[in-house]
């Protein structure tokens, strides 16, 4: 669903089974040379909030408004293929709050983490 | 200090790379404490083109990028750094074809830490599309 966006198709992002989006590596995401950009990881982990949504939701007709985002960076990005999966803490009529983690060879590493709020119209 | 030993003015001539240079952005202008940088409007960056819905992911970078510049903007120096958080309220949606702005602030400096504001607009300064605060640590030992 929303690896079929514009925008995650710039970034080469697909999606793989269970909310999980990847994010391949490549020279147009790097940061400081030798880091992947931290811009971009916390991109993904946005797009991953918003693509477990999107599932809760069953489809991207109804599209949250994002309220608000805080990232933790835990790690320097390594220029390689990174991952996120959210998890939906809790939807309300109105307010849905994800978290998001996003790792790259070792899931119980994670480079950096989210919390997000969203609006439901 | 000699134009030549600052390496604010020095970096911030250089031409982008890696995601700055994929998109496109730009430094406008900057202040002792401060930079602006910019983000040209473009039709990659959508999430959805028929309901014209601008995605936030490249405010995100573009905020991670004028506050990068602004704590080399205040520092005069550079020092190895990595973001620690990043907190971004969601003011109001983008508009399609406009250009992104983000003025960040370094306004305060530990020895290991740099604490920053950040306001992203798309046209009129006074009419916000986001709002963010941010901090980076120093990895070397000041």
């Amino acid at each position: 669903m929303i690896a079929e966006t514009p925008y995650a198709q710039m970034l080469g992002i697909c999606s793989l089974d269970a909310g999980v989006l990847m994010m391949p590596v490549s020279p147009d995401l790097e940061g400081r040379p030798g880091f992947l950009y931290g811009g971009v990881i916390a991109s993904l982990l946005e797009l991953a909030c918003l693509e477990a949504v999107a599932l809760e939701l069953g489809g991207v007709d109804r599209r949250p408004r994002p309220v608000n985002i805080s990232f933790d960076f835990l790690r320097g990005g390594e220029m390689a293929d990174s991952f996120a999966q959210a998890q939906i803490v809790r939807i309300g009529k109105r307010i849905v709050n994800a978290t998001a983690l996003c790792w790259q060879g070792d899931r119980d590493k994670p480079i950096a983490t989210a919390r997000m709020h969203l609006m439901l119209d | 200090m000699t134009q030549e030993e600052d390496l604010f003015e020095r970096l911030k001539n250089l031409p982008p790379r890696g995601h700055h240079a994929m998109l496109g952005l730009y430094s406008v202008a900057d202040g002792p404490d401060w930079v602006e940088m910019a983000c040209p409007y473009d039709p990659r960056l959508l999430m959805d083109a028929d309901q014209g819905l601008v995605a936030s992911g490249p405010i995100l970078s573009l905020i991670d990028a004028a506050a990068g510049a602004a704590v080399i903007a205040r520092t005069r120096q550079w020092r190895p750094m990595a973001t620690l958080d990043m907190r971004v309220d969601y003011l109001r949606a983008a508009r399609v074809g406009q250009t992104l702005h983000a003025r960040a602030t370094c306004h305060h400096l530990t020895r290991q830490v740099a604490f920053l504001n950040c306001e992203v607009h798309d046209g009129s300064p006074e009419d916000r599309v986001a709002s963010a605060t941010l901090s980076f640590f120093f990895m070397d030992e000041a």
